[in-house]
């Protein structure tokens, strides 16, 4: 008996296009970093690292097939993601409390926003509503699938389509790993939001 | 240890698309829980959120 009408194909097919929309959105995030010169603060980083794990989690689903397990992967990251990026928000959404003294205060000025906005919203709310749209969308897939179709033999058109996906995907979190190596070193990350690459201060020995 | 979560990253996607490998689901946990512990770090929870730890 079908227990949904979502295919594993169309599953693959949807995970494949979640994976390559958050690989738009690390390379968009790219774009604003490099054209702006605002390196990434630690908790934007963190916000990339579970957007990467949603992208594997999904890449996992479109290269071995559909699985709960793999579902699982994007829940969890998805999770820390939004935790993350709401703290974010939560930061910058009250400009009556200077960091600084931990107390509120009358200046409206003490927390500015963090980096440049995207139509209208800045990285972090962005980042908010990304994954809870994650969340929602693994959890109407777990009603409508159909994970007793699994195909003998999967389409070749699709494997092909998923490898170059993938591919993609591994060198987009591999550049990452670099601009991260080159900003943090092996250390704490800057927060100032300027043009701080730690490789440049390592090898100018200040 | 925000270049290892990374990496750890890095490692999952690449034996994900070389050998399909279904172990790939360890790095991206460890890379969040390396995640977890420089959030915990990050927070200065006594000035922000009022709670002394």
């Amino acid at each position: 008996m079908r227990e949904g009408f979502l295919s594993p194909e169309l599953e693959r097919v949807l995970n494949l296009l979640g994976m390559l929309g958050i690989v738009g959105v690390i390379l968009g995030s790219y774009v604003y970093q490099f054209s702006y010169r605002e390196l990434p603060c630690t908790l934007c980083l963190l916000q990339r690292v579970a957007m990467i794990g949603v992208a594997v989690g999904a890449a996992m689903n479109v290269m071995i097939g559909p699985d709960t397990r793999h579902y699982g992967v994007c829940l969890v990251s998805s999770v820390f993601g939004i935790a993350i990026a709401f703290r974010q928000s939560l930061l910058h959404m009250n400009p009556f409390f200077d960091k600084k003294t931990g107390q509120p205060t009358l200046e409206a000025t003490s927390n500015p926003p963090f980096g440049q906005e995207v139509f209208g919203l800045n990285l972090y709310i962005w980042s908010v509503i990304i994954f809870t749209v994650v969340f929602l969308a693994i959890g109407l897939v777990q009603l409508i699938r159909d994970p007793s179709s699994w195909p003998a033999r999967e389409p070749a058109w699709l494997s092909r389509l998923a490898s170059l996906g993938v591919g993609l995907l591994a060198i987009v979190i591999a550049s990452q790993a670099v601009l991260v190596f080159m900003e943090c070193g092996f250390g704490d990350c800057p927060n100032d939001g300027g043009w701080n690459w730690w490789i440049f201060r390592s090898s100018t020995g200040s | 240890m925000m270049t290892t979560a990374m990496l750890l990253l890095t490692v999952s996607c690449v034996f994900l698309w070389w050998h399909k490998a279904q172990w790939v689901w360890l790095p991206v946990m460890a890379a969040l829980v390396l995640g977890l512990i420089i959030f915990v770090n990050d927070v200065d929870f006594s000035t922000n959120l009022g709670i002394q730890l």
